[in-house]
């Protein structure tokens, strides 16, 4: 039965992450992302069996005896540790790189542009070229065709 | 002498301690000074790395021999393992040399705005790239592929430019559900078979039930495609990579992708080989579809660097083409198209690193990548030396001798004709013409006529002592390519002696020697 829970719980994470990662708002890439990450780490967790009460240590130290029902496997705890670690860093990395690009789109922030900066013309060339693979930028606002020329 | 296997984690530690170290210098307060310390201490970081990755080829390749080394004497599948085989050594020699050559180019193009802890964050890359190369279970494999994103992301975005920004972001999320699906078969694989280690991963998948082994194998195939930039999964690649400063999109289309391709060249024929067998068609249509898209893509844009970064993933099809002919029955040596694939790898990590480098200082030379602008003309009339080696490295790229890129494509033409596989030969026949159109087409309308408008260098490179600081080392990789092309004879030797160890399953069991018992070893 808790088998059975546990896959529903990973179905669902992992269905509802990837809706929410199809969207466009950033808000709900970031919520799909921690999503997912959750759905994997349970994942991860249930390699390591479900056993109520049971310690992740070997009793019989000297001749590392035991029957292997008698402790769970501590081996996909620390991995999801790790992974925990790792895709915690990486979704607070996203956070901050989607608020940054909101505060230059929204001109909160002076964007350090030197004055004789000749890739200034390229970026705004870029942005307008940019708009064929747009399926994120929604909340850009792009310039106008006409600079193209 | 006896090879000492601790020398093994060294690939690792050493750069890793540099970067900590680095990292002390990023005050701000004495820029100059400070940023001077960093860029001294990379420098000798990435000539001891190399010298460190050629002893280790000339102990594998030369000696034809895997070194193993487990950690604090632990066991095969318990404790953490590290081994480098041929294939490895070779892996880590390409990314010696290409930090080496990245290195003063980076000094020699970046302003105090772009290389904010630029160097550190280059040795954190290396960390991660390095020990990817070593690791010998799957979860140490999926740390360390971490350790070089996380820094390939932070480097994405160095400075800060909008276009970096979005394009970061499709960058940080396609690798990250890539990681987690990679994140999840390992899970999977351990609950069905109780080991990550993958020498005990060799001997036990057999035993999973066949609809898990297929889920794991396409589980990986994807995950590692989407990182190699594989068709369907590579539309995050161009649309990333010439947002950073050209020294980072040069490290990056050298490097990253082909860190990916690596893990296929390794997983595939030690723990999947009856699905590099069954799968081959998919894998051949997975080529195919990946040359031919990306060579279309490459003649479709209008920007240098855009266009060089769409020709890293028709590159990268070759590649795998060389994978999906390693089992073929050839009437040629054992694993031929395996060690095409290696030789073509090896070619294409030096030679696309220089055409970045060479593209990217044209870029910085007139402060324009735009095919169409004003100034982006008659460069060849300008800087003659920038505009030679830059036709030197894109027809080593295009596959015209006597450059590495004419041996490396013979090679891998060679092995699918041998087998009868004439589809995907024609394929890369073809894409091959493409990329020799579209590099003349970049080339006419970058480096003939006669610029219009003045050109802005961008401020470094108006020194004079910067520029050859720059050009030296596209100019040494561009040598390296024609050296490979001339003398292709001993370096296609070296790559069939570790395509044979990468097929030599027995040899890498035996090498690691996973146990199902514990047992302690002998203190000596």
């Amino acid at each position: 039965m808790t088998e059975f829970m546990m896959a529903l719980v990973i179905g669902v994470l992992l269905g509802t992450g990837t809706y929410l990662l199809l969207q466009r708002t950033a808000i709900r890439l970031i919520l799909g992302i921690a999503l997912w990450s959750h759905g994997v780490n349970l994942l991860l967790f249930s390699g390591g069996g479900f056993k109520r009460g049971l310690p992740p240590i070997i009793l019989d130290k000297t001749n590392f005896a035991g029957e292997i029902s008698s402790f769970v496997d501590p081996l996909p705890q620390a991995l999801i540790l790790t992974a925990i670690i790792i895709s915690f860093s990486i979704t607070s990395f996203i956070v901050v790189l989607v608020n940054r690009r909101n505060s230059i789109v929204q001109g909160q922030e002076e964007v350090a542009i030197t004055p004789n900066d000749p890739f200034a013309v390229d970026a705004q060339l870029d942005a307008v070229t940019e708009e064929d693979y747009e399926f994120l930028e929604d909340a850009l606002i792009l310039l106008p065709r006409q600079q193209r020329e | 002498m006896n090879f000492n296997p601790n020398w093994l984690a060294a690939p690792v530690v050493i750069p890793l301690c540099a970067a900590a170290l680095g990292l002390v210098f990023s005050q701000t307060r004495y820029r100059q000074h400070t940023t001077r310390m960093q860029q001294g201490l990379t420098l000798v970081t990435v000539v001891l790395n190399l010298l460190l990755a050629l002893w280790l080829l000339y102990e594998t390749v030369g000696l034809n021999q895997r070194l193993v080394l487990q950690m604090g004497l632990w066991p095969a599948p318990f404790g953490v393992t590290i081994i480098a085989d041929g294939l490895s050594a070779i892996m880590l020699t390409l990314t010696g040399i290409l930090a080496l050559a990245i290195t003063p180019y980076a000094m020699g193009t970046m302003d105090d705005r772009d290389r904010m802890n630029f160097y550190p964050l280059l040795l954190f890359l290396l960390v991660g790239v390095n020990g990817a190369f070593l690791a010998g279970d799957l979860f140490n494999l999926y740390v360390f592929f971490e350790v070089l994103l996380m820094s390939s992301f932070v480097l994405l975005t160095l400075g800060g430019q909008r276009a970096q920004i979005s394009g970061g972001i499709r960058y940080v999320v396609l690798n990250l559900v890539a990681s987690l699906i990679f994140l999840a078969a390992a899970g999977i694989t351990y609950s069905t078979l109780g080991t990550l280690n993958m020498a005990q991963l060799a001997i036990r998948m057999e035993q999973a039930p066949p609809s898990v082994q297929a889920l794991l194998a396409g589980m990986l195939l994807v995950a590692y495609g989407s990182k190699a930039g594989l068709f369907p999964i590579f539309f995050w690649l161009p649309s990333s990579y010439h947002t950073p400063h050209p020294a980072v999109t040069a490290l990056f289309g050298g490097l990253l992708t082909k860190v990916g391709i690596y893990t296929l060249f390794r997983i595939f024929p030690l723990i999947f080989p009856s699905y590099l067998i069954e799968w081959q068609p998919l894998i051949l249509a997975i080529a195919g579809f990946t040359m031919l898209t990306g060579v279309l893509g490459a003649m479709s844009v209008n920007t240098i660097r855009r266009m060089l970064s769409f020709h890293v993933i028709s590159q990268v099809g070759y590649m795998v083409m060389g994978l999906g002919l390693a089992s073929a029955n050839t009437q040629l040596a054992v694993g031929f198209g395996m060690a095409a694939g290696i030789l073509y790898l090896v070619h294409n990590m030096i030679v696309k690193t220089a055409l970045l480098m060479a593209g990217g200082a044209a870029e910085l030379e007139v402060g324009s990548g735009n095919l169409y602008s004003k100034q982006l003309k008659g460069l060849a009339a300008r800087r003659p030396m920038l505009a030679i080696i830059f036709f030197l490295a894109a027809f080593s790229l295009a596959g015209v001798p006597p450059f590495s890129g004419f041996v490396s494509k013979l090679g891998l033409v060679q092995a699918a004709l041998g087998s009868q596989h004439w589809l995907i030969a024609g394929v890369s026949l073809l894409v091959s013409v493409f990329t020799l159109m579209s590099m003349v087409r970049l080339w006419q309308s970058a480096f003939t006529g006669k610029a219009d408008r003045p050109s802005l260098p961008v401020a470094p490179l108006a020194h004079p002592q910067r520029r050859w600081l720059t050009l030296l080392p596209i100019g040494a990789l561009v040598a390296l390519s024609l050296a490979i092309g001339l003398f292709s004879a001993p370096v296609f030797r070296w790559s069939t002696i570790a395509a044979q160890q990468v097929l030599d399953r027995e040899g890498y069991i035996r090498a690691v020697q996973p146990s199902d018992e514990i047992m302690m070893l002998e203190l000596k």
